[in-house]
């Protein structure tokens, strides 16, 4: 009987523990892959729409076109600490549209509408010029055209936007079919890192 | 007004009278001779362009500068170098608050103007070197708007400092104790009489008129004192990826421009229409 017993127990004991390893083994791998996870990401250099050097071409739009996610996982993202906060922005405004009363240009560049200007602190209402500006890009409307990352880039801007995979977004479907349709090869594969 | 290339001076290189890896400012004296702030050394050219003679300076240097006695000031990191015209350093103004990346130096009644970008203003100093005032600091967003990274202006023979505003599209102008007195300029997206992008003009240079670079595409221009545009100098002839392009006019009204990608001085003079 208490042979039974024993054997019975350490059987359960041993599958219990067997399951209890495989489940820390598992979070642990979880973690793991998700520290040291690798992931598809735009590479800025590469990218034709942040890469020096190019200029007077069409921004390229294949992130958009080609992301298998029906509103693509990449996102323009303005890295505020580079920003220039210029009252004309080239990357809010279509700097080559008519100048309205203001003496600013008329129209917008994202075909989306995804940018939002706002004055930092109080406008000068006698010199509106006189003043920063910051700008934010709406994830939620912004597809990764590229047309604000194209006009922000050297020496029209500061280069202070970039496409970016958003991992919340992205499948990560191993064969980004963004990559295979990129020109550059800008689309990489990286250790996603947490802080 | 019309003008025409006549000479290109430097180049990309290692050899004699070629520019290593940067052109960052330019000068021309009453002679003519031209004066070239690249990588950390003076150039010097005669007026025919040809190379007379070049020397070290301790830092990179941003910006030179040719003083009426000759003697010759270049723009560092928190120092300003002075040589005479040999290139002998004859002495270095030091101050790591009030001369942070200087990116143009001039000078108005027996004193000296630094640019400073870090600041983002026009420091005034006597000719001992003590400071004055400032000019383009005092204003709701304490400076000029210089997303480039350059201060740059230039003096007219009243005295007024005509300074690059880029972030506002303007050139403004000072007295020498920075009572702002107007500007020029406009922003325009198309036309060549205004100033486009998102902020130019980049570099000033002041004679009989007022002289301009912009990046962006990359050109130079001549307005009046009263803000006409009289000439597009040149476009074409600049690396599409040129920024902060030092300018110089020398006393027969030729205009110097300095090829930031090409790192060549490039010279137009005026055509008679």
């Amino acid at each position: 009987m208490s042979g039974d017993f024993s054997r019975r127990d350490l059987l359960h004991k041993a599958a219990r523990g067997t399951v209890l390893a495989t489940m820390a083994g598992g979070a642990g791998f979880l973690v793991k892959k998700a520290n040291g996870q690798v992931v598809w990401q735009v590479d800025a250099a590469r990218c034709l729409n942040s890469r020096l050097g190019e200029v007077g071409v069409a921004a390229c739009n294949l992130c958009t076109t080609e992301c298998v996610v029906s509103l693509s996982a990449v996102r323009a993202v303005n890295e505020h600490s580079r920003c220039g906060r210029c009252n004309i922005c080239p990357a809010y405004f279509n700097i080559t549209s008519a100048v309205d009363q203001r003496g600013l240009p008329s129209e917008k560049l994202c075909p989306r509408d995804a940018i939002t200007r706002k004055p930092i602190g109080k406008a000068d209402p006698e010199d509106p010029a006189n003043n920063f500006y910051e700008y934010v890009i709406d994830e939620e409307k912004c597809d990764g055209c590229g047309k604000c990352v194209m006009q922000c880039k050297e020496p029209l801007g500061l280069g202070s936007i970039a496409l970016k995979i958003r991992y919340n977004r992205c499948v990560d479907c191993n064969r980004c079919a963004i990559s295979k349709a990129c020109p550059k090869d800008a689309l990489v594969r990286v250790k996603r890192m947490f802080a | 007004m019309e003008y025409r290339q006549v000479a290109a001076i430097g180049g990309k290189g290692a050899g004699p009278g070629q520019f290593g890896a940067s052109l960052r400012g330019i000068a021309v004296d009453a002679a003519g001779n031209v004066y070239a702030a690249n990588d950390s050394q003076i150039t010097l050219f005669d007026a025919g362009g040809r190379l007379r003679r070049r020397w070290s300076t301790s830092q990179p240097v941003h910006s030179v500068a040719v003083a009426g006695d000759g003697a010759v000031y270049t723009g560092q990191i928190h120092q300003i170098e002075i040589f005479d015209s040999a290139g002998t350093l004859i002495r270095t103004w030091r101050d790591d608050a009030l001369l942070g990346r200087v990116t143009a130096i001039g000078f108005v009644d027996g004193d000296v103007l630094a640019g400073d970008a870090t600041g983002r203003a026009i420091r005034r100093f006597d000719s001992s070197g003590k400071f004055r005032n400032n000019i383009g600091r005092d204003n709701p967003l304490n400076g000029l708007l210089i997303p480039n990274g350059v201060v740059d202006f230039g003096v007219d023979a009243h005295g007024i400092v005509h300074a690059a505003n880029p972030g506002k599209h303007r050139v403004e102008r000072y007295t020498p104790g920075g009572e702002l007195l107007g500007h020029i300029g406009h922003f325009h997206g198309t036309d060549p009489a205004g100033f486009g992008g998102c902020c130019n003009p980049t570099n000033v240079a002041v004679r009989d008129r007022i002289y301009c670079t912009e990046k962006a595409g990359p050109r130079a221009k001549v307005y009046s004192f009263n803000g006409e545009l009289e000439a597009v100098v040149a476009s074409d002839v600049f690396g599409a990826n040129c920024k902060n392009m030092s300018i110089a006019v020398d006393e027969h009204g030729r205009v110097y421009v300095a090829d930031t990608v090409k790192l060549a001085i490039f010279v137009f003079e005026p055509v008679a229409i």
